[in-house]
């Protein structure tokens, strides 16, 4: 019998435990143990921000779905390792802390024989001064509790632009090494549409405010794409949908401090500057959640196992830009100390930046930290789930199922406007995910044809199934195995 | 603002039933892209 831990309820822990409980007979146990009461499917997060979803629609509680499927569940919080057990407990075991009913605050050694590890990122707001969600007129989506207090904020503004009030909306990024531009960038196409829909578009200077050095860089260097019969650089298409929109743009800036309606940030030449505003969104840094892991003798360890986020697979050897390789990018996110434990989705650190790294002329480093995205979180999840499976079944060790960023592809679907009729979305899909300069060296790294963009309302109602989809699927209704992650 | 999409693209972006078509055609693209397996970058697949 073996028990199977794993760190978090997001889209890559709960791709896992679900392929997990499949897989495996009930002799088996799969614990999961997040903070998290809620599933929530994070994509939809853009429709919150806007009003057209409510966020119940996006999320349903794990607990009744856990117990019905068989999977153990703890709504806890990680706080320390120690993958070698301590003096009075043999069995390797994660430190966690009870956040709600009568366990409040209690601790638990919680054993395990395999750890995933799919505690996602932590979004640092501290990281910029004054960056608080729902405070000095900046706003989140990160989350659905964000995403209803933009709506939230966005709403008042538009009650006050129809008594005539001219404003300036700032959308992007909030810190110099934030990503995921992909949801600033659903964001902003959202919120001009919606202002149309309102009619009070005209009152509003809408800017797009972020560390990319060029349109449409999106932490993965760029790419060259498929468009229609044409073969286009991304920045040309998003700065043709950004004109299009009679959206401004401020890019190559590191956001530093935040005062109330007011943005401090620095520039790649340099120059400090401010932009003032009346609502803005912008993405906090990401970083890893500082745990702690300990020995058997109870020594610290935590360089073993982590680097910021959680070491895995990867070749972590400095080296320049120009040396960088797709082959050092990890395959089956194992750590190579404790051959027990992995870490799928955002939870690896990843080996280096995809986006060629960019300083100002102060020595600041002003460029986005490579994204990875729901798709990939849950492919590498459920390889990973695979792997532990295999090994489980043989008795022997098994990482036949690899799935590197740069042998992988990827969709974007970002929502470019909500509606059935009036909706609209930019489909991109990306392939590899990090470009592999060795295969397609004239193609920027990438495979076109496999590397394209669409824009339109196929696009929304693209958007609009994969989120019934893949709440179907996390729901794990009959046959949600046969939706691919 | 600049208008930077034609009315005839624009029309072709919006119009339901060309786009269902494309919906279809995208549905099955990204599958193509996304489900057609991955696999790693060190050692060549045999």
């Amino acid at each position: 019998m073996s028990k199977i831990l794993i760190l978090g309820a997001g889209i890559s822990g709960h791709v896992a435990a679900s392929h997990l409980r499949r897989k495996l007979s009930k002799e088996h146990e799969v614990v999961v143990v997040s903070p998290n009461s809620n599933y929530q499917w994070i994509p939809s997060n853009i429709w919150v921000g806007i009003g057209r979803m409510k966020s119940k629609e996006i999320l349903f509680p794990l607990a009744p779905l856990y117990k019905k499927k068989g999977i153990g569940y703890k709504q806890a919080k990680a706080i320390s390792f120690f993958p070698e057990g301590d003096k009075n407990e043999s069995k390797p075991y994660v430190l966690s802390e009870y956040v709600t009913g009568d366990k409040k605050g209690q601790q638990e050694k919680i054993t395990y024989d395999y750890l995933i590890n799919a505690t996602g990122p932590k979004l640092n707001f501290e990281a910029t001064e004054g960056l608080i969600p729902g405070e000095n007129k900046t706003y989140s989506v990160c989350t659905y509790g964000h995403a209803d207090h933009a709506w939230q904020g966005l709403k008042a503004l538009i009650s006050e632009m129809k008594t005539g009030k001219k404003v300036k909306i700032l959308i992007g990024t909030g810190h110099s090494s934030s990503t995921c531009q992909g949801a600033a960038f659903e964001y902003i196409l959202n919120v001009e549409q919606e202002l149309r829909r309102h009619k009070v578009r005209e009152m509003a200077e809408i800017i797009w405010i972020s560390n990319e050095h060029k349109l449409g860089d999106f932490g993965m260097d760029g790419m060259l794409l498929s468009y229609g019969s044409m073969t286009l650089k991304s920045y040309e298409m998003v700065e043709m949908i950004f004109e299009d929109r009679g959206i401004k743009w401020i890019l190559g800036a590191g956001v530093n401090k935040i005062e109330d309606g007011i943005a401090h940030y620095e520039n790649l030449e340099g120059a400090y500057k401010t932009e003032t505003y009346d609502f803005a969104m912008l993405i906090p840094a990401f970083s890893g959640h500082d745990f702690k892991a300990f020995d058997k003798n109870e020594d610290d360890i935590t360089e073993k196992l982590f680097k910021g986020f959680m070491i895995v697979d990867a070749d972590y050897s400095p080296k320049p830009y120009e040396e960088w390789s797709v082959k050092d990018w990890p395959e089956t996110y194992q750590n190579p100390t404790y051959q027990n434990i992995f870490a799928p989705g955002i939870a690896f650190a990843p080996p280096h930046a995809i986006s060629k790294p960019r300083k100002s002329k102060n020595g600041t480093v002003i460029s986005p930290a490579p994204p990875r995205t729901g798709m990939p979180s849950g492919i590498t999840a459920k390889l990973v789930a695979d792997n532990i499976i295999d090994t489980i079944k043989s008795g022997k060790e098994s990482l036949s199922h690899k799935g590197s960023l740069g042998n992988m592809g990827a969709a974007c679907i970002a929502s470019a406007g909500y509606g059935f009729t009036q909706g609209s979305g930019v489909s991109i899909t990306t392939y590899p995910i990090v470009p592999d300069y060795e295969k397609y060296p004239n193609t920027q790294g990438r495979k076109l044809g496999k590397t394209f963009g669409e824009i339109g309302l196929a696009g929304h109602w693209l958007k609009l199934a994969l989120h019934y989809a893949f709440i179907y699927k996390a729901k794990m209704r009959p046959f949600w195995w046969l939706i691919p992650e | 603002m600049t208008q930077r999409i034609s009315k005839y693209q624009r029309f072709k972006m919006m119009n339901p039933i060309i786009q269902f078509f494309k919906f279809i055609y995208l549905s099955l693209k990204i599958m193509i892209v996304v489900a057609s397996g991955h696999g790693g970058t060190r050692v060549e697949k045999k």
